[in-house]
């Protein structure tokens, strides 16, 4: 297992896709920075505004980049005919779909953690003491927020490398991951009370928040979460082993 | 004309146009399960709710669907050359690149105007079926120029997949891409404080539609600040900015 | 640790018992059975569909048998813990990332086996590919590429080697390589199915010769036996497989084509 997790690390670091998603997602710091200086210097002119926080507001970037590098770890195999060396090398799919689940969760949820920290250290230092709308509360506070976006990208990238495995298309595996990340809940949003709403609270970007027990918009509209916070950690852990379940079954079950 | 037979041919014999059609045509399926459950609620509710009762025009809401659908069929039309190879034997065949692209281009409006029309205009109506008059919803004739500005967004995604896929030559960057723009975009660009949010929300494509209309927009998420005239001139650069910039890389690079 | 002299090779065989794949409709692979022994080269031959190929894919255990079993030492490949180390194959040269470069190619595949990245180093050697290593493995030539799968193949040592026509795409130089290559590796008590449509090359290098044909097995005989029955290996091949080919184009079926686009 330790071999196979090596040479999925280095399949992954090999590759200049790796690269190019991890700097669309670490792109969210300079954004940040942006962000923060602009909305600073608002503040300077009218005393004080009410901004989002740029780990928040940035999170869909890391969310699509890093599950685009989830989906590419499991179809450039296929679109470059790997897979069937990769599974004359390791013929057990369990053992090779987990080394990959291992090293795409390892990486995504480090580099994601990495960004969202620094995003949030760099915007707090750079609004100093102006009241900027997202700076008024404790670390401490803030952090389960950030420690669920960070997992809910390593969430998005397996549930990527699974329907990667599922689909072998990069681009149908990009496509599922972006309907669960944007197109269904935007669409189950508008499904008539309360069914919406009961609906709208497992779709991932409304599970962030609910694990983090803080309230939320939502559709517009300020709300408490409707899952306590382990719920909506076992919600949003169930995506990911899902998904890459249903692309273990695909690898397993047909023909390579 | 050939060459848009060439393509037309290319096109429908890949599995990947029928997914996208499938796809496209299923979100006729998701309006009318969203009206129906609406319904149920409807019929469930006391007179005061129902009295109070809305629903948002089911057919502006899942048209985000084919708008993806198409915008990965234009993408693929050409990063599938790429990967496999074949366009260097499309450019052997049509050696002049631009008829090559704009034969794409108009292969890619067609099917995309009439897919997208096709889903618009029967989620209108299918939808308004299963509701029967119990939600206040626009009539036929209310809703018309928004159906028809709703329908052409359709075919501007596709050209603007093709255009980003010319641009790339990478199916993932490219849908990657395009994805950032007709969603992490708008998303952020919702967080901008004021004027900008109103500024830059008037030119996302999701707010275009109504706004060529000319509708009263006090009610939007996104910005209203352009003149009906502007927003399709708008909507009309996201098409041929992405395409004229993806041909002219096909022009000058090497297959 | 890398002179196969010293492994016992008794086990390296390669066993086909009533081996049956079926894709929908078609039987690519009908009722197989045969045995592949060490010691020599064994050429796999058959018209373009005969089932060779898949054959091999059934042996890597890369698509699932509908009926029968296709088994390396006696077990099936799933089973094989280290299965670099006990059988190696090229079946698609072009089956590589074109970013990555030869070196980390053969890299990822030596770490799932626990070989040394010194083992690697070797085989680009052995291969004539050590000058390239660090390029991108997407600028090789085709031969460039066959000698890549044929690295891979070597990483583990393997006592059984099988290969999909190696000799695609290579130079009249890269040929001979490949020959010697072979006949090398055999010596060394390994066991080799090579598959090939080059019909001298295939008499200069095999001593065994097994022919498939519509997914059947046609003859599994020696070289020297088929060339004292026929003229040559390619007549032997031809008269053999003459009623089993797929598209048309061989002598007895071709001039009811003929007929039937002059009419």
């Amino acid at each position: 297992m330790r071999g196979v997790l090596a040479s999925e690390w280095l399949k992954l670091r090999t590759v200049s896709s790796t690269g190019y998603a991890i700097g669309a997602a670490t792109a969210m710091i300079a954004l940040g920075a942006v962000w923060s200086f602009y909305v600073g210097g608002l503040a300077d002119e009218r005393g004080s505004v009410r901004a989002a926080a740029p780990e928040a507001g940035f999170l869909p970037l890391v969310q699509v980049s890093l599950a685009v590098l989830g989906v590419l770890a499991a179809t450039s195999e296929h679109a470059t005919g790997t897979i069937r060396l990769s599974l004359s090398a390791v013929p057990k799919r369990g053992v090779l779909i987990l080394a990959k689940t291992g090293v795409v969760a390892a990486l995504t949820l480090a580099v994601s953690l990495g960004a969202i920290l620094t995003t949030y250290a760099v915007s707090r230092v750079i609004a100093g003491d102006r009241s900027l709308g997202f700076n008024g509360t404790a670390f401490a506070n803030d952090l389960p927020g950030l420690l669920a976006s960070a997992l809910s990208v390593a969430v998005l990238a397996l549930v990527g490398l699974g329907l990667g495995f599922a689909t072998r298309s990069t681009a149908a595996g990009i496509v599922s991951v972006v309907s669960l990340l944007f197109v269904l809940p935007g669409v189950v949003r508008y499904l008539p009370s309360p069914w919406g709403q009961r609906v709208s609270s497992f779709m991932i970007p409304d599970l962030v928040p609910q694990m983090a027990g803080v309230r939320f918009r939502s559709g517009g509209a300020w709300q408490d979460g409707m899952l306590p916070p382990w719920i909506a950690l076992l919600a949003m852990l169930a995506y990911a082993a899902v998904a890459v379940g249903v692309g273990y079954w695909s690898l397993k079950r047909r023909d390579a | 004309m050939s060459v848009l037979a060439a393509e037309w041919i290319k096109t429908r014999s890949v599995r990947s146009f029928y997914l996208v059609l499938l796809v496209s045509l299923g979100t006729i399926g998701l309006g009318a399960l969203a009206a129906w459950s609406a319904v149920a609620m409807y019929e469930a509710a006391t007179p005061v709710q129902q009295a109070r009762a809305r629903i948002a025009n089911l057919e502006e809401v899942v048209v985000i669907i084919p708008q993806l659908a198409m915008g990965v069929l234009g993408t693929l039309s050409i990063t599938s050359e790429y990967a496999t190879g074949l366009i260097r034997l499309s450019l052997a065949v049509v050696p002049r690149r631009w008829p090559l692209v704009i034969g794409k281009a108009v292969m890619l409006t067609v099917v995309g105007l009439v897919t997208g029309s096709a889903m618009v205009f029967a989620t209108f109506f299918v939808s308004h079926g299963i509701l029967g008059g119990r939600f206040p919803v626009p009539t036929f004739q209310d809703q018309l120029p928004t159906l028809v500005t709703t329908s052409l967004t359709v075919p501007v995604f596709a050209l603007l997949g093709l255009g980003l896929g010319a641009l790339l030559r990478s199916a993932a960057g490219a849908i990657a891409l395009l994805v950032g723009l007709v969603y992490v975009i708008p998303m952020i660009v919702g967080h901008l404080p004021d004027p900008w949010n109103r500024w830059l929300g008037s030119v996302m494509i999701g707010s275009l539609p109504r706004q060529m209309t000319g509708a009263d927009l006090t009610n939007s998420v996104f910005g209203s600040e352009l003149s009906p005239i502007a927003a399709a001139g708008v909507l009309l650069l996201y098409a041929v900015l992405p395409v004229a910039a993806g041909g002219w890389r096909v022009c000058r690079a090497d297959p | 640790m890398w002179n196969r002299l010293e492994a016992t090779n008794l086990m390296d065989v390669i066993e086909l018992n009533e081996l049956t794949k079926r894709y929908g409709d078609t039987l690519a692979v009908d009722r197989l059975s045969f045995r592949v022994e060490p010691g020599h080269v064994t050429g796999f031959l058959g018209p373009n569909g005969a089932g060779k190929s898949t054959t091999m894919r059934l042996l890597l255990g890369l698509d699932r048998p509908t009926s029968g079993t296709a088994h390396v030492n006696g077990r099936p490949y799933t089973s094989l813990t280290k299965p670099m180390r006990e059988v190696g194959a090229l079946l698609d040269a072009n089956a590589l990332h074109p970013g990555r470069s030869a070196y980390n190619h053969l890299l990822c595949l030596a770490r799932t086996n626990d070989l040394p990245s010194q083992r690697v180093a070797e085989v680009l050697e052995l291969v004539g590919l050590a000058g390239v290593a660090r390029k991108r493995a997407g600028g090789f030539s085709l031969g460039m590429k066959q000698r890549l799968g044929i690295a891979a193949a070597l990483l583990g040592d393997p006592g059984v080697l099988m290969f999909d026509e190696p000799v695609n795409g290579l130079d009249p130089d890269g040929v001979r390589w490949i020959r010697g290559l072979m006949r090398t590796l055999a010596a060394e008590g390994r066991t080799i199915l090579l598959s090939s449509h080059l019909m001298s090359e295939m008499a200069l290098t095999a001593d065994r010769i097994v022919i498939l044909g519509r997914g059947r097995l046609i003859t599994e005989s020696s070289v020297a036996e088929l060339t004292s029955r026929f003229a040559s290996l390619e007549e032997a091949y031809l008269s053999l497989t003459a009623g089993d080919v797929e598209y048309g184009s061989a002598a007895p079926s071709a001039p009811a084509f003929d007929d039937r686009i002059t009419r």
